[in-house]
């Protein structure tokens, strides 16, 4: 009884707390936990039966591993994975650093209404749906109508046929990616810059502190706890990608697929004809999986410098 | 149906009897429903831009069809985009519906009734269905089986699939030109010259992503280079990309690419709508039916002719370009056919649902002639989604003989040599996965003509194999020879 | 006001910039910002342009010819378009409310060292960002087992909680009040509620504010519940009701090779400037709401320089 004893000791000394946590985990319980156990689709060849959701789970045959094995048997198992992931490492440094760059001159800029009204122009382009964005890029890249072509050939260079030509992709697709999300990032680091205590910078200066000096050492390790814990959520999607930015915006144009075939992408053309619920589970549980033990990989890693900036 | 044997443990008996209470199918019929006093309600979902007056023409559609037959009805439209992924998400968690549009191009037919998405009609065609067996012709029952089975009801409208030459008239008047020699892809060389000599800015060919040449094959699945021959004997399944006749055409229409007749970004255009608006294109190929010169000059504000590129053939997906299926859960599958075997066969309920209340969403005019009444944009439905075309009135403008020209088209189609076999891709699901990746990737490139098919054939046909296309091939091959055995 | 003034102008005694840096930092930010706007800007352009100018010059910051038929073609819908607003709005507004309430209480809770089950709870929360059974589970819970089909909660409910959030307003919370003060709470003999809601959260505002932003715009861009949930006419927020068209739109263009899809509808479709009308409709209000949230990030400062 001793252990027993004990818990309800725990419980109701943390009493308040967890009435704190009571209505998120109720909201996680219903919304994340029980659909959770449509995971077991993915080893299924999923088949409806008229009795409703739980029998065609049963009812379906077991396959095993087999739903997975698209995401292996191909050569462009490599590439696929070699682009997501490759995209998703730029995107988390240089999104990081440009956001943070960012909302600390948003921060010190002196004029504030200005500095208000760039931050509302940055956080624009999150509102535009990436077939906009693509009707966009399309606008400057357009081989006859485009823009960039078009002063190109102001200064006599021969127009670049752009979406049949993947040399230029990658960056592309970077700068695209960086545009729509700098600014709703930067409105993290923003708001955690206001929180931190103006006290510090005063007796900085009264250190003799330059701004380059009170950055390095009060603003940047102030954020630390929130680059790090940002970065290891990222960290967790780097097999996730963006469906909207690898399709819409090259156009899905077969000659770029070499630089712009993500995972997302593949398994939506893979069975757009099939449909298979299954193998769609299963990619999304391959994605989980990984991105799970990464996360918890890099989480032990944090926690072995600082057990505070650790996810748990 | 797919049903598969029972054999669970008790733990999973009970799991089955909580979803059976969550889904709250439990419900019993009861004595003496379904008649004019006590109707049953039908849950109906179909395609389309959502109406304002869905629910005041259904309430008025219920009258009648309570009275004929004791049900109501309650339809709910979805949007054309959205209607795929939202009728997926509904039919796999098993939600409650009785009749539902599927079609090859949107939720997709063949695939949803091997899930086990409809139920099997069979049966229920022969004792409820009757007036549908003699109104449509023989080949849309006949074409729509899945194997062995039908799952739906085809609308009764065009029925083979014939591709056109479509021309501006504007061009063809302006350089005197006789259409009637184009026929072939060849063909259309010297007039595509012409105009791309003294008309600067006119895409002599539009052409987009979504085009590919004909050439005489019949696809095992639509747009995946698996097909037989047209006048096929063996039922040899080949490697599109192989045949002499692929070759000749994309060589072809890599020369028209290279000479400036194609737009050259047609490997990522979506559609030619710009280009339609404004007029600016000469010629393109699309497929057709009785009358279509009409409709097109109509929608496009200037005159468009057209002249045949291919015989009229019945495909699978031509037969099944808009049908009507019941849900493997419904509670009144009778009362379903007995509703769809109305639409299909009486006029009277199927203008009511096609045009809304008369004298409120239209007038007639004569017999068989309506004409819209302002509030006719508050019910705007899409006629071919909803059963028997073929009995909808005539709009002032349409010819008087619409409908027999419909028939003669529908009774001039030959039946393409795979009618009525439809691929089960189960075994090679993964196959499929990997060959569409690579498809996509060469597909579009090579069919408009943007790349040279020299080196793009044979890099797209390596990497094809490498993916499995040949196991899947053999696969088709199998299923095919056993439905050929079956079926002589 | 007044305490938003006095915070400014005391900050801007230590805070200032050297001119060229300030010059610098102002164009850097600037030219983003307009690289950013320009975009949008070009979208409300596009949408007042002549459709059949469109087609023929395609894309122009100038346009031949003006036009408002894109709207005219919206606002057929007339009613509908106001009701779309309210429903967004109505969404939005108790949405985010019951977000941040939950988000905020759980947050809060995982930040505090004292609580016993706090590795757990984080944990708990972790999971669900990389762990999910699909959409068909999900319907089922939300239209079966909870029986919200056709109603606004299933446009709250499932958006209300985000781990995300919860992980962000934690490392808030760890940072940005010290312990002391917590501590000093206890010391006045307050609960644990009461140093919540007295003493963390006005030190909190920044993040919360951050919060309050993201599950807003959450609320307002979406549009995939509603299309699962949501029949009804009158329960289609506005993103819904834009993404429909936008997605019926390309869906019909996709298969304009048949025959029967094509002559029927493609005439009634709506062409590009209603799609850019579209995303001026949809964006237009939020970004005004935008500098209403910042008025927190400044407040936030003025807490911090009041505090010392």
């Amino acid at each position: 009884m001793g252990a027993l004893g004990r818990f309800f000791k725990d419980i109701n000394k943390n009493k308040a707390m967890l009435i704190m946590v009571l209505p998120a985990t109720l909201w996680f319980i219903f919304f994340s936990y029980l659909p959770m156990a449509g995971m077991v689709i993915a080893f299924k060849e999923y088949r409806y039966s008229r009795d409703g959701f739980l029998a065609s789970i049963i009812q379906s045959k077991w396959v095993g591993l087999q739903n997975f094995k698209f995401l292996f048997s191909t050569n462009d198992a490599y590439i696929i994975t070699r682009n997501t992931v490759l995209y998703n490492i730029f995107f988390i440094v240089l999104g990081l650093v440009i956001a943070v760059a960012m909302a600390i001159m948003l921060a010190e800029i002196t004029n504030k209404k200005l500095a208000k009204v760039y931050q509302t122009g940055m956080f624009l382009p999150y509102f535009l749906s990436w077939v906009i964005v693509g009707y966009f890029a399309f606008s400057f890249l357009s081989l006859d109508k485009g823009v960039v072509n078009h002063m190109f050939s102001w200064f006599g260079i021969d127009p670049v046929n752009w979406y049949s030509d993947p040399t230029y992709w990658p960056i592309i697709i970077v700068v695209v990616f960086l545009w729509k999300s700098v600014g709703y990032n930067s409105v993290i680091y923003l708001a955690a810059i206001m929180g931190i205590d103006k006290s510090l910078y005063e007796a900085a200066m009264i250190d003799g502190a330059n701004k380059w000096q009170q950055i390095r050492n009060i603003t940047i390790p102030m954020l630390t706890p929130l680059i790090t814990i940002l970065t290891l959520l990222a960290i967790g999607k780097i097999f996730y990608a963006d469906f909207g930015l690898f399709y819409q915006v090259p156009r899905d144009s077969g000659t770029l697929y070499s630089v712009t075939n993500v995972i997302d992408t593949y398994v939506y053309r893979g069975l757009k004809s099939t449909g298979e619920i299954g193998m769609s589970t299963a990619a999304g549980l391959y994605q989980s999986i990984i991105g799970f033990v990464l996360v918890i990989t890099s989480n032990g890693i944090v926690r072995k410098f600082n057990k505070d900036n650790a996810l748990f | 149906m797919i049903r598969k044997k029972r054999k669970f443990m008790p733990a999973l008996t009970l799991m089955l009897v909580m979803s059976i209470v969550l889904s709250a199918c439990g419900g019993g019929k009861n004595e003496g429903e379904g008649t004019a006093e006590k109707p049953v309600e039908l849950i109906w979902y179909t395609i389309g831009t959502p109406q304002k007056d869905v629910d005041k023409v259904m309430k008025e559609v219920s009258k009648y069809t309570a009275e004929k037959i004791g049900v109501t009805i309650k339809m709910n439209m979805i949007d054309w985009g959205d209607y795929s992924q939202k009728l997926q998400v509904m039919t796999a968690s098993g939600e409650a519906v009785d009749i539902m549009f599927t079609s090859s191009w949107a939720f997709d037919y063949v695939q949803s009734a091997r899930k086990g998405a409809f139920m099997q009609i069979d049966d229920l065609l022969k004792e409820h269905g009757q007036g549908i067996i003699d109104t449509l012709d023989p080949a849309f029952l006949e074409g729509s089986k899945v194997d062995g089975h039908n799952y739906g009801i085809p609308a009764n409208k065009e029925l083979p699939a014939q591709e056109v030459w479509r021309f501006n008239k504007q061009y063809v008047d302006k350089y005197k030109l006789d259409i009637s020699k184009a026929t072939t892809l060849e063909s259309l060389e010297p007039m595509l010259k012409l105009i791309k000599e003294n008309e600067p800015g006119v895409y002599p060919f539009a052409v987009d992503k979504n085009q590919m040449p004909n050439v005489p094959y019949d696809y095992i699945i639509e747009k995946l280079p698996m097909a037989v021959s047209l006048d096929t004997k063996d039922y040899k399944i080949v490697n599109v990309l192989d045949t002499p006749e692929m070759k000749q055409a994309l060589n072809t229409m890599h020369k028209y690419y290279k000479a400036g007749y194609i737009p050259t970004e047609a490997a990522t255009m979506d559609s030619m709508t710009d280009v339609q608006t404004t007029g600016k294109w000469f010629s393109d190929r699309a497929t057709t039916q009785p009358f279509a010169d009409n409709l097109w000059s109509a929608s496009y504000g200037y005159p468009v002719v057209s002249t045949p590129a291919s015989d009229a053939l019945i495909y699978n997906w031509s037969v099944m370009g808009s049908m009507q299926a019941i849900s493997a859960n419904s509670k009144y599958p009778e009362k379903a056919m007995e509703f769809l075997n109305l639409l299909n066969t009486d006029p009277v309920l199927r203008n009511m649902i096609d045009s809304g209340i008369e004298g409120v969403h239209y007038k007639k005019t004569s017999d068989n002639v309506m004409e819209n009444l302002p509030e006719a944009k508050n019910y705007d439905m899409p006629t071919f989604s909803l059963g028997n075309v073929m009995l909808t009135y005539l709009n002032s403008t349409d010819p008087a003989n619409k409908w027999e020209e419909f028939k003669k088209f529908n009774d001039a189609g030959k039946e393409a040599p795979l009618l009525g076999f439809n691929f089960d891709p189960t075994k090679v699901t993964t196959e499929i996965a990997a060959v569409q990746n690579v498809k996509e990737e060469f597909w579009a490139p090579l069919m408009t003509g943007t790349v040279d098919p020299e080196v793009y054939l044979k890099r797209a046909n390596d990497k094809l194999k490498a993916a499995g296309l040949d196991k899947i091939m053999a696969e088709a091959q199998r299923q095919l020879d056993e439905w050929r055995a079956a079926n002589k | 006001m007044s305490v938003e003034n006095v915070g400014k102008a005391k900050s801007r005694d230590f805070h200032k910039l050297t001119p060229i840096w300030n010059i610098g930092f102002h164009s850097v930010a600037g030219i983003f910002a307009l690289l950013c706007v320009f975009p949008f800007l070009f979208v409300t352009i596009i949408s007042f342009t002549d459709e059949s100018t469109l087609a023929k010059n395609g894309y122009s910051l100038f346009p031949e010819k003006w036009s408002l038929e894109a709207y005219s073609y919206l606002f057929k819908a007339g009613d509908q378009l106001l009701r779309s607003y309210g429903v967004t709005i109505a969404v939005t507004v108790i949405g985010t409310v019951i977000g941040v309430v939950f988000t905020a209480l759980f947050a809060y809770a995982i930040s505090r060292r004292s609580f016993k089950y706090r590795g757990f709870f984080a944990f708990f929360a972790f999971f669900t960002m990389l762990f999910n059974g699909g959409l068909v589970p999900t319907y089922i819970v939300v239209t079966q087992l909870l029986g919200l089909k056709d109603s606004i909660w299933a446009l709250i409910l499932p958006l209300a909680v985000n781990a995300f959030y919860i992980m962000i307003l934690r490392t808030f919370f760890s940072t940005m009040v010290p312990d002391a003060i917590i501590e000093s709470g206890k010391i006045d003999g307050a609960g644990e509620f009461g140093i919540f809601f007295k003493l963390v959260l006005p030190l909190s505002l920044p993040g919360l504010a951050t919060i309050a932003l993201f599950s807003t715009l959450g609320y307002w861009n979406d549009w995939f519940n509603a299309l699962l949930y949501i029949n009804t006419p009158n329960l289609v927020p506005l993103q819904s009701m834009l993404m429909r068209i936008e997605n019926s739109m390309q869906f019909i263009m996709q298969n304009s090779q048949n025959a029967s899809l094509s002559m029927g509808v493609l005439q009634s479709m709506p062409q590009d400037t209603s799609r850019m009308a579209m995303v001026v409709l949809a964006t237009g209000p939020i970004v005004f709401a935008y500098p209403f949230f910042q008025r927190y990030f400044i407040q936030g400062l003025t807490v911090g320089a009041v505090k010392e």
